[in-house]
């Protein structure tokens, strides 16, 4: 509710000149109303001048000015590497400060950073509420961006005293933090610095590792490190190859010593076979404890590239089953490394060390998301080949549809044409869980099962909500053919707390069973609270074939896993405890495989060829190949080249073998193989291995180019690609197009510009700004045709964190001057800071009222203005005033969410005003009421007095008759022998007394005068003359009668 | 005139119609109090609530605190529940001799406190057998001290205790009247000393006496008056009727004790007057009742 007592500021006062309108508007008021009545003419010019004071009031952009003397203190926490062990530390100095907190409305925030900024407690009463150790774990902690958790701690303050409370290193190394705290400043946040401090004075790391990009296979590689050291010290320098130990002698640098400051060595290792190698130097003190606090720092990276011999990388879930192909390859004098896909970790550099990689019969979902970019990568920017082979867990029935390799194929893992293969649904059952971003995960699983599952099969999603009935289908069980449809109204989903599995469940299973889907499956995430399902509807799943998993997510022992783990195993499921939300996507991906079966075809076929591709070179004609037992179907992209097909009875045409040119590189689809399944009659055929070595040689990556030379080097957050390119004439080649691009650590593809900077040299930047590997490619081309690709790339073996040896002093302090802050020195001694001192300026809290002032004050004013002149009545003026003032004080003051009291007072102040005016209107109709019965008696009066004359009159000419006929007769006679008696007047009372009476009445009742209708009076005042005329006529009528008569009797005589 | 009245009861009718005036007095709202937060007075997802004698509230919310109000929502005091990180109690109750009776839910366990948060007894660890619990829901005493607690996930049942806190037998589990207890969600005692039982996923009320004879059991799933959708919260009123939160639909029913529907009141909302998951409603010694409005973050006061 607004005061009316808060002062008021105005941002535009200029406009507040129209003021001096007033006066003069009031002057020419008085002259264009002076055909109103005065006290009308009196409002009206009142509100006129109001309405222009309170336009004038509103362009000046009026605000409503309020001091608080509430405080908002934000914790900042520096969450980065170089203080990860002041955490806890940083932890109990909030708590021990919100216990000197004396104000009950005080709020406290608080937001850590790293890289980024989170918001952990919004601004709010009652302290620091997040236990020690429950702090939830953040990403990146490999920079320090100060600058932005400032920026976000500005978004979250409130109309109060504002401090912020920053507790870091200063060791920022993302952006300006100083700008930041000038913004600060100017909003009048007071920044209050607590240092943590650190000084590693016994530290040793190594700066830098450098090698040769590229090297020649059996060449001795150099080595060249520097190690900087902050006191003489000694140790051991391990370097690793490929990720073995090389072995070196004392001689060879194995032992060294350390001066204070850079030292720099270099070591040669030999090297073998081709690809890039990767080298790590790792230097181990004497004594650790002495001479190095920071292990992180100990080590460097470094990768050369070696032309040499193609290998090929065979990717495999079960060998035994893929060594028929890889020893068939061997046999081709291909290089072929078969690895358990299940095994060690694969990344870009790995794949760079093969010109192909086969995925033979994996499933997607033991790759994670960055494998599968890797994996997409790999093709389409390093020109690598990829060949991906059939079996139960391949292409759509592994997973892989809506995965990024699943772009590079040369087939479309879904299936378009019309046949109706055997369908799968899948039923999501979410329920809201009791950790941090609960809901955001329960809707990210969901939209990965629509990317993975196939758009013949059906998905739906059912969650309590909150709309009457509770759970409801959020997303209503259908075919996925329109996943972005089904994925927005995931988005728009409202997770609520489930009250229990059974209704939820029933539901879900009779959604399911309405489907003609071969496969149906449920998934429900949940910590496992709600009520479990009833045997009844466990016994429905059974009987219908409906299988659960479940995941149970939640903090600590949260988690109801009996629930969740009897549902699963009830059902045929699988229960997934997890613990780590980041593990979900790739549980789903593995769950919603089960309803992708119906992509598997297991009927026996002979394959058929529908082009004679390069692939096929030694395939005759009218030779039968061999059956194969079923393949995994797909549809053929049409611009691949579909050179293999399995003719249906119906003439659809399943793809068998295809392949294409994806980017730079290659890929091939064989969507059959399972070789101990499928494809054993293959392996027996003379020609398998000639036929797969020739699939696997088309796909392989093109070698790099001699002619480039390419190396990469690092300074602070920006790295540098260089290329010298010379012709075999050592002729520098200039102008060359050269398209490239940097595949980031985390995935990310961000293109390479060149520009020619000397003869043949060219130079390209690029960010440096995540630890890990960059990879970079160029693309080399010969008069419009691609001529292969070479690669470099720099490592970033560790953040900058752990260069920073001492806190940063200068910069903190600088951010406390800036803003006017305060220095508090230990950040264990909490209670002295006072960090909830009332002791900052008044905090003005602003808020803009012109809208406020223009709907509810000028707005009114105009029709009250209106009205005044307009309307006759002060009646009908009083009750658009009235209605005007109850509207006013009730909804523009917001009285109306007031107590009962205010609104009644409110609604007297408009009756009291309201009154007041109609007043001037009622008493002249109560004089009018009042005046009106006076005078009707005063009539009444006159009118009996004149009857008392009538009577009179007439009484008297009734004696009159009565004294003597003689005499009456002989007055009559002479009266009409003077013939001026008027018959009209033998009963007058008077002229003068009727007139009178005639008179009042007509002035009391509005009637008309006498006198006012002279027309009514001469024909009154005629007629007796019209009874004098008749009479001369009869005379006349007598006399031309006696005339006519005697001329009769003289022409009679005659 | 005639073309100034047009603006003018368009004016009017804006006026009065444009802004929707909360019915203070229609709805029967007296007051509310609360709000998100962690502070005094604030509720972070309240839970159950409970009203001693003299008129002190108790609310207990999902950040394991219980906090006493007085009778007007003026916060006096809270304290946290012993442990929280498994879970928190969904089950308050006040008893006439000053004790508070809390279904510490996730620690499988009730515990017993004065009026002033100090515990005074603790009863019950989890599991399925008798004298153990699985997720206790809620408490009642009767009038001879005994000690009742519902319970649910996969042991959905009653249970009486004595009052010195010692296994006496099961009231109720499995099958009853048709269908088996399914999450018992509250409890309360009438003056008759009979138990009211709210069998929140079967959708109904259940009454035993307190020996565990059935006596009468009513409600179906439903939105209509009679109707219900998830009954969390069940009170014995002082005139007789029995008032039924309703966090599936979002408001409160009182039945006769025959079952007949006479009066619902509140819908799905975030002003005055409506609830949204609402999970406790009790009955003041003034008549009043407070309704735990749990995603609202607050407790609305009505008189009806």
């Amino acid at each position: 509710m607004l005061a009316l007592t808060l002062p008021v500021a105005f941002e535009q006062p200029l406009w507040l000149w129209l003021l001096l309108l007033v006066p003069v508007i009031a002057t020419i008021s008085v002259r264009t109303l002076a055909g109103l009545e005065p006290l009308r003419r009196a409002t009206a010019i009142v509100l006129r001048c109001v309405l222009v004071a309170v336009l004038a009031a509103c362009l000046a952009e009026p605000m409503f000015v309020r001091s608080t003397d509430k405080l908002t203190v934000l914790f900042l926490m520096d969450r980065s590497d170089s203080v990860k062990e002041l955490q806890e530390t940083q932890e109990e100095y909030i708590h021990a400060a919100c216990e000197t907190m004396k104000h009950a409305d005080d709020r406290v925030g608080m937001i850590d950073f790293a890289r980024n900024a989170y918001l952990q407690q919004l601004p709010m009463k009652g302290g620091y509420h997040i236990q020690p150790g429950r702090l939830p774990d953040i990403d990146n902690r490999d920079r320090t961006d100060i600058a932005a958790a400032i920026r976000l701690s500005l978004a979250m303050f409130e109309d109060t005293a504002k401090r912020i409370v920053l507790m870091s290193d200063g060791n920022d190394n993302m952006s300006d933090v100083l700008t930041e705290a000038a913004a600060a400043q100017a909003q009048g946040v007071s920044i209050d610095v607590v240092p943590l401090w650190y000084e590693h004075r016994n530290e040793v790391y190594v700066d830098r590792m450098v090698a040769p990009t590229n090297v020649e296979d059996g060449d001795m590689v150099p080595l060249r490190l520097l190690l900087h050291s902050e006191r003489p010290t000694s140790g051991r320098i391990d370097i690793y190859h490929n990720g073995r130990l090389v072995k070196m002698t004392e001689e060879e640098y194995a032992r060294v010593r350390l001066e204070a400051g850079n030292n720099p060595f270099s070591v040669k290792i030999p090297i073998r076979g081709g690809g890039p190698q990767r080298f790590e130097a790792r230097f181990v003190p004497d004594d650790p404890q002495r001479d190095d606090s920071i292990e992180e720092n100990n080590y460097a990276t470094a990768f050369s590239f070696v032309a040499g011999k193609s290998r090929v990388l065979l990717l495999s879930k079960d060998t035994a089953e893929d060594t028929p192909l890889a020893e068939a390859l061997q046999s081709e004098k291909i290089d072929v490394e078969m690895r358990d896909v299940s095994e060690g970790h694969v990344d870009l550099l790995d794949l760079l060390n093969y010109s192909a990689v086969i995925l033979a019969n994996v499933p997607a979902n033991y790759f994670t998301d960055e494998q599968h970019k890797a994996l997409s990568h790999y093709v389409v920017s390093l020109g690598g080949g990829l060949i991906m082979t059939g079996g139960d867990e391949a292409f759509g029935a592994g997973g892989w549809i809506g995965s990024p390799v699943a772009e590079v194929m040369p087939v479309d893992f879904e299936v378009k044409h019309k046949r109706v293969l055997l369908r799968g649904a899948l039923a999501l059952i979410m329920h809201s869980c009791e950790i941090p971003r609960g809901n955001y995960w329960g809707t990210e699983v969901a939209k990965k099962s629509v990317d993975t599952i196939s758009s013949k099969d059906y998905i739906g999603v059912l969650c309590y909500s909150f709309s009457p009935g509770g759970v409801n289908w959020e997303v209503p069980l259908q075919l996925a053919t329109n996943k972005a449809a089904i994925k927005k109204r995931i988005e728009r989903m409202s997770i609520g707390d489930m009250p229990d599995f059974d209704t939820t469940m029933r539901m879900a299973v009779t959604g399911l069973m309405g489907t003609d889907a071969a496969q149906k499956h449920m998934i429900v995430i949940s910590d496992g609270d709600p009520s479990p399902p009833s045997p009844r509807v466990i016994r429905d799943m059974v009987n219908g074939k409906i299988t659960c998993s479940t995941v149970g997510i939640g903090f600590g022992s949260h988690v109801v896993e009996d629930t969740l783990d009897k549902i699963a195993k009830k059902t045929g499921g699988t229960y997934y405890p997890c613990r780590n939300p980041r593990l979900l996507p790739q549980i789903f991906v593995k769950e919603s495989k089960v309803v992708r079966r119906s992509l598997i075809s297991e009927d026996p076929f002979t394959p058929q060829v529908e082009y004679f591709s390069e692939l096929l070179a030694g395939v005759t004609r009218d030779e039968a190949l061999p059956m194969l037992g079923g393949l995994v179907v797909t549809s053929p992209k049409a611009e691949a080249q579909t050179a293999m097909v399995r003719m249906s009875t119906d003439g659809t045409k399943d793809p068998v073998l295809a392949h294409w040119q994806a980017g730079l590189g290659k890929a091939v689809a064989f969507t059959s193989g399972y070789w101990g399944h499928w494809g054993y009659s293959w392996v027996n055929w003379t020609k398998y291995s000639k036929l797969w070595a020739q699939i696997v040689r088309w796909s392989m990556r093109q070698e790099s180019p001699a002619n480039l030379d390419i190396f990469t080097r690092v300074s602070g957050n920006r790295g540098r690609v260089v290329v010298d390119a010379v012709d075999k004439d050592a002729a520098a080649l200039n102008l060359l197009d050269l398209p490239a691009v940097v595949i980031r650590p985390d995935q990310t593809v961000q293109p390479l510009v060149f520009s020619q900077t000397g003869p043949g040299h060219y130079e390209a930047d690029f960010d440096v700004d995540q630890t890990g590997q960059y990879i970079a490619n160029v693309s080399v081309s010969e008069h419009g045709q691609h001529k292969g690709a070479i690669q470099t790339g720099l490592s970033v073996p560790f953040s900058p964190e752990f260069r920073e040896l001492v806190t940063n002093e200068a910069l903190l302090r600088k951010v406390v001057e800036t803003t006017g802050g305060r220095w508090h020195e230990d950040v264990r001694d909490a209670e002295s800071h006072d960090i909830f001192s009332h002791d900052l300026p008044p905090t003005l809290s602003k808020q803009p009222v012109w809208d406020w002032c223009l709907s509810w004050l000028l707005l009114p004013l105009f029709l009250m203005d209106v009205s005044v002149r307009r309307l006759a009545s002060w009646l009908a003026f009083s009750l658009v005033c009235e209605a005007v003032i109850i509207v006013l004080l009730l909804f523009g003051l917001g009285l109306i969410y007031g107590r009962w009291w205010e609104i009644a007072a409110a609604i007297i102040v408009a009756e009291l005003i309201g009154w007041a005016i109609r007043f001037r209107s009622i008493i002249p109709l109560v004089d009018y009421l009042t005046h009106s019965v006076t005078v009707l008696g005063a009539a009444g009066e006159r009118s009996s007095a004149s009857l008392g004359q009538l009577k009179g009159v007439r009484e008297q000419v009734r004696s009159e008759r009565k004294e003597g006929d003689v005499g009456g007769a002989r007055r009559i006679e002479a009266e009409a022998a003077v013939g001026s008696v008027d018959k009209t007047r033998r009963f007058d009372v008077g002229d003068e007394a009727a007139r009178d009476s005639v008179k009042d009445l007509t002035d009391d009742l509005g009637l008309i005068r006498p006198d006012s209708v002279q027309d009514g009076g001469k024909e009154a005042a005629a007629e007796p003359r019209s009874t004098e005329s008749e009479a001369e006529d009869a005379t006349s009528r007598l006399l031309r009668a006696k005339r006519r008569a005697r001329r009769d009797l003289e022409q009679g005589g005659e | 005139m005639r073309a100034l009245s047009i603006p003018v009861a368009l004016f009017l009718l804006a006026a009065s119609g444009g802004c929707e005036p909360p019915a203070l007095t229609d709805n029967g709202v007296i007051a509310s109090f609360g709000g998100i937060g962690m502070g005094e007075g604030e509720f972070s997802y309240p839970r159950a609530i409970t009203v001693d004698r003299n008129g002190h509230v108790y609310v207990v919310d999902k950040s394991a605190r219980v906090q006493r109000f007085s009778a007007e929502g003026v916060y006096e005091i809270g304290w946290a529940m012993p442990e929280k990180t498994a879970g928190k109690p969904v089950g308050i109750n006040f008893i006439t001799d000053g004790r508070l009776f809390i279904a510490d839910t996730h620690y499988h366990r009730v515990i017993v406190t004065d009026s002033g948060g100090v515990e005074l007894a603790r009863f019950g660890h989890k599991g399925y057998a008798d004298g153990e619990f699985q997720l206790p829901t809620d408490v009642a005493v009767d009038a001879q001290g005994n000690i009742y607690v519902s319970e649910y996930n996969g042991n959905d049942r009653v249970t009486k205790w004595s009052s010195d806190f010692k296994f006496i037998k099961v009231i109720c589990q499995g099958e009853v009247a048709g269908r088996p207890l399914l999450r018992p969600a509250a409890l309360d005692i009438d003056d008759e000393q009979t138990l009211w039982v709210a069998d929140a996923c079967n959708h109904r009320v259940l009454r035993f006496d307190l020996e565990g004879k059935l006596l009468t059991a009513w409600g179906e799933m439903g939105r209509e008056r009679g109707q219900m959708c998830y009954p969390y919260d069940i009170t014995c009123m002082s005139d007789g009727t029995i008032m039924v939160c309703e966090y599936g639909n979002h408001r409160l029913q009182w039945f006769g004790r025959d079952g007949e529907s006479r009066r619902v009141w509140g819908e799905r909302g975030r002003q005055l007057g409506q609830l949204w998951a609402p999970w406790g409603a009790t009955e003041g010694p003034d008549g009043l009742v407070y309704v735990v409005d749990s995603l609202n973050a607050r407790v609305q006061i009505i008189r009806l």
